[in-house]
């Protein structure tokens, strides 16, 4: 019966530390969602979009899923990138991008909140999505334009 | 897009009350939403912990999380995460009282791969090819979480 209390007494205690975290955090999105910066945010970072193979097309999808999750975020991706008609390669860059790296506060923060380190998960999360989209890109265009080269070599010549 | 209002760039802003009201209410909504989900977790977790049937499991697993320098009963936590989501797996790893550094391990691979067949079903409404983002996802998840734990371990990280 004790034990039973413990465990009920720790996933209560659990429970309030994730609400405390979470509240706070759907306030401040609800705040700023309006504001232009976010518009612009697109602007901003189109350089760096180049460099992971994205359109500034995919910007909202993007930031949508980074900051706020693809669960959460699926209206607002499945739209926009229905209405954008991305080609497929960067939709699949895109969706790549979003799977391994999305609402990256709310899930630091959370194992920040049990003892995790949030610049460690957070670091190396940004890093292995950049960098593999990058790579998938980056291949691609060698790819392409290897072939345009040779119309009937299989692919794989360097 | 919303042509119709008088008002320069941005038509439907609703005023700060407002804003706040609605996102207290959605955090409040989503906590409650996660919260389901935690108690009933971490409850089973905690009185389980260390009975036969988890210790027997978790020695099962022990060889494969030990690649990552986590405890055989982190299996649990991964497969929540998997099929849930992260709410959930973290119900059940705060009762195993991990450290600081596999708590972070554990933040960066579930980070990375996670409620795979929710955000799976996303993805695929998108238009891309949801099982190459899934699969692209534990692979990555995996590999990150085989090089943090040699980071650690040769060098010291975290």
């Amino acid at each position: 019966m004790d034990a039973l209390l413990t465990s009920v007494g720790g996933a209560l205690l659990l429970s309030l530390k994730l609400a405390i975290i979470i509240i706070p955090l759907v306030v401040v999105f609800e705040l700023f969602r309006y504001l232009p910066v976010f518009r612009r945010i697109g602007t901003v970072c189109e350089p760096l979009m180049q460099g992971v193979g994205l359109s500034r097309q995919a910007s909202l999808p993007l930031f949508t899923g980074i900051f706020l999750g693809i669960a959460y975020g699926a209206g607002i991706i499945i739209q926009v990138t229905q209405e954008k008609k991305l080609p497929p390669r960067e939709l699949l860059l895109l969706a790549l991008f979003l799977a391994t790296c999305h609402a990256v506060i709310e899930d630091t923060l959370i194992f920040v909140a049990v003892g995790g380190n949030g610049w460690q998960m957070l670091g190396i999360r940004l890093f292995l999505a950049v960098g593999m989209t990058a790579m998938l890109s980056r291949f691609w265009a060698a790819r392409r334009s290897d072939s345009s080269h040779n119309q009937e070599g299989g692919g794989g010549r360097s | 897009m919303q042509t119709s209002t008088p008002t320069e760039d941005n038509p439907a802003v609703p005023d700060v009350r407002e804003r706040l009201k609605t996102g207290f209410a959605g955090g409040l909504q989503a906590s409650w939403k996660l919260i389901r989900f935690v108690i009933p977790c971490f409850i089973v977790i905690d009185l389980l912990k260390g009975s036969a049937l988890l210790d027997q499991l978790g020695e099962f697993a022990k060889p494969a999380m030990q690649l990552f320098g986590l405890p055989g009963e982190a299996v649990f936590a991964f497969l929540a995460a998997w099929l849930l989501n992260l709410y959930a797996a973290i119900a059940i790893l705060v009762p195993l009282e991990l450290d600081a550094w596999q708590m972070t391990q554990c933040g960066l691979m579930m980070g990375i791969a996670h409620n795979l067949l929710l955000e799976g079903g996303v993805i695929k409404s998108t238009g891309t090819k949801a099982g190459v983002v899934t699969l692209g996802r534990l692979v990555l998840s995996f590999a990150a979480g085989l090089m943090f734990f040699a980071a650690h371990r040769l060098f010291g990280v975290g």
